[in-house]
């Protein structure tokens, strides 16, 4: 940032951290720039087209046409390129290297190959997964997000959800309860490796629990690592994506677009806005913050992680196997996490189905009788 | 006919009493200039941060706005949806519910608290002091620290002291949850109404319990036929001004479960909130405007019986 204002001239850009952006949108007053994480709430900002045209800057920003797909798996504002991925964060289970090593277990590969293991660590007295059923989003950014992604096409998936439109419902072709059904049985056996109290656990006691090798497997993002080393400088973490079926092909990563970039219609300083857009996508800026940031880049010629830890992802980040996770693809007004935690805390899976199902429908009929 | 039952309409004085001492008739007082001037600033903010923005608010509520961009009207669409959402009735539910159960605790620890400290007991002064801490703590940070004693302490003792239930933390469980809102939400209300009991409690004059010992009623006689029925205003106060606070709990909840086990414990401010991350803004306008006409109407009926019962 004070690099950028030494060399342009006239224009002072300030580092706005602060929250609230709808209010911001509401005021007519949204920040210039903005470079945060993609998710739903950004989404419906890009949808209604609230975001200008930066066009122009994407050839410039030479997006991976894997990663450019991710923006497209989500409602977007016709004819426009309202968004610039920036940087992308690749999640799986993170291990501990020393427990596998003690028990002389290797990476799973398939479904069947992770029973076994977390069978072998239970068998030795140790607690094959931390879980924290307390917060939420850990639960369906973790358990539920590798479950559902590690066996089905998640863009597919909702591609065909959004297109029953307001017919959707718990007995149309594809549904929650159709389609998630199975992954989810199979989560909630992955889930019963957890230590016991897991449901009164939270993201913090899970960082602690894991660090000091209360347990082998931790279902975290890589925006864990940072505070698993601070508490634990020894401890040596390992991550593998989560196998969810028997043929080891389908191996898959869960990834978000940690930051993108946007300018909104609204700004009055569009101008200064890009120019500084086209300062945060020089190699040399993105290169340095995505490596600093345990992230992936976004360019076609990004270069590989140096983390040793991520690197066994970047085959997975190559080969473009990944998926957005099911939780990130669920509009927010639809309690997800919490029927995610529900149904990891004894809640039956199929009610809870059920019940996404028909908010989903009522959330389709209205936004239908809307337009 | 009427005119014989009716007295004269007139101001003569009634005879026997001298004109001199009449007083002069007066004209209502004109209020002084100044007083409006005080006024002022209140209403000015008032009007800006309240009155304005709940109007618009319930303007939005017949519109699809998202609280941003355009919008079309939908009359009352976001209305007819709502009362056959599931999430929404549960909350008004839970929150009902919750409140109730919170209101009769607060009460009841409070008049008793009150009846306590305001009886002839050593350090009065200091254990009124103690017991209205709660009040001055954010409820937040109350909220924390309750949560940690609930999900670490209570199942850590309960397992030291081998008492199966109490082991697994109460917020982890969706039919128990609840009730650590309750008691939290009770913790920190409490204060208030004791300190409203106090002062109703010391508006009881003394001799009538010194007319009463001496016609030999108990403490308990004592307490039903005297204390309650005097200072029953300040029961009505405490209940009604408390269930309305209650149905607006949020922090509480937010830093205890936030809203969990899956969605056992959302309540109505919580789902409301939730609007305007999610693009629900209108939608959920429309359900505050309904909880407003709640809470207005036991505000109303607050008004109504605090005028005729409870003058203090």
């Amino acid at each position: 940032m004070q690099d950028f204002n030494q060399q342009a001239s006239g224009v002072r850009a300030v580092h706005d951290t602060s929250s609230g952006l709808s209010a911001g949108f509401a005021r007519g007053n949204p920040p210039d720039l903005g470079c945060l994480n993609y998710n739903y709430e950004i989404v419906r900002f890009q949808e209604r087209g609230a975001f200008s045209d930066l066009a122009d800057l994407a050839g410039e920003a030479r997006i991976a046409p894997s990663i450019q797909d991710l923006i497209d798996q989500y409602p977007t504002y016709p004819g426009r390129t309202s968004v610039i991925p920036y940087s992308m964060m690749a999640a799986a289970v993170l291990y501990n290297e020393e427990i596998f090593a003690e028990h002389d277990l290797s990476i799973p590969t398939t479904y069947s190959e992770f029973l076994e293991v977390c069978g072998a660590l239970e068998d030795a007295g140790v607690t094959p997964i931390y879980s924290t059923y307390a917060d939420p989003w850990t639960v369906a950014q973790g358990l539920v997000d590798y479950s559902v992604g590690g066996r089905l096409d998640v863009a597919e998936f909702f591609e065909q959800l959004r297109a029953q439109g307001a017919d959707a419902g718990p007995d149309a072709p594809v549904s929650f309860s159709r389609t998630l059904r199975e992954p989810l049985e199979q989560m909630l056996e992955i889930a019963a490796f957890s230590q016991p109290g897991a449901a009164s656990r939270g993201y913090g006691d899970g960082n602690v629990g894991f660090a000091r090798g209360d347990a082998a497997m931790y279902l975290q993002g890589p925006w864990a690592l940072g505070e698993i080393a601070t508490i634990n400088p020894d401890a040596r973490i390992g991550i593998f994506p989560l196998p969810m079926t028997e043929d080891p092909e389908d191996l898959k990563v869960r990834v978000n677009l940690d930051l993108a970039l946007w300018v909104p219609e609204a700004s009055n300083a569009q101008e200064p806005a890009r120019e500084l857009l086209r300062y945060l996508i020089t190699p040399e800026i993105a290169d340095a913050y995505n490596q600093d940031n345990l992230a992936f880049g976004v360019r076609e010629d990004a270069p590989a992680v140096q983390d040793a830890r991520l690197q066994d992802l970047q085959g997975f980040v190559d080969r473009a196997a990944f998926y957005q996770g099911v939780s990130q693809a669920i509009p927010r007004t639809i309690p997800f996490e919490n029927y995610a935690q529900g149904i990891v805390t004894g809640q039956s899976l199929e009610a809870t189905l059920r019940t996404l199902d028909e908010d989903w429908a009522r959330l389709a009929r209205r936004s239908e009788t809307e337009a | 006919m009427t005119t014989a039952t009716t007295p004269p309409r007139t101001a003569e004085a009634p005879t026997g009493v001298s004109p001199r001492s009449r007083p002069a008739p007066r004209r209502r007082p004109r209020t002084d200039r100044v007083y409006l001037w005080f006024l002022l600033p209140t209403l000015v903010l008032f009007t800006l941060s309240i009155t304005m923005p709940a109007a618009m608010g319930i303007f939005y509520s017949f519109t699809d706005s998202v609280g941003f961009g355009e919008f079309n009207f939908v009359g009352l669409n976001n209305y007819l949806v709502m009362f056959s959402d599931p999430a929404i009735l549960s909350s008004y539910g839970f929150t009902i519910g919750v409140a109730l159960c919170t209101v009769i605790l607060v009460n009841v620890v409070a008049l008793t608290l009150a009846i306590g400290l305001t009886s002839k007991i050593r350090a009065k002064t200091a254990l009124r002091t103690i017991f209205v801490m709660p009040m001055v703590v954010s409820g937040i940070i109350i909220a924390f620290v309750f949560q940690f004693i609930f999900a670490n302490t209570v199942p850590a003792t309960a397992q030291a002291l081998q008492l199966g239930v109490l082991e697994e933390s109460i917020l982890a469980d969706p039919d128990l949850a609840w009730i650590s809102i309750v008691l939290v939400t009770a913790w920190q209300a409490v204060p208030q109404a004791m300190l409203i009991y106090i002062a109703g409690l010391m508006t009881v004059p003394r001799d009538v319990y010194e007319a009463s010992a001496i016609d030999g009623a108990s403490a308990w006689k004592q307490l039903r036929s005297i204390t309650l029925p005097l200072i029953s205003g300040f029961v009505l106060i405490n209940v009604i001004i408390g269930f309305k606070d209650f149905l607006g709990t949020y922090e509480i909840i937010v830093g205890l479960t936030d809203g969990g086990p899956g969605t056992s414990t959302r309540s109505v401010a919580m789902t409301i909130f939730s609007g305007f991350d999610n693009g629900d803004y209108a939608y959920q306008m429309a359900n505050s405007t309904i909880f407003f006409l709640i809470t207005l109407t036991i505000a109303l009926i607050q008004l109504r019986l605090t005028r005729g019962n409870a003058r203090i």
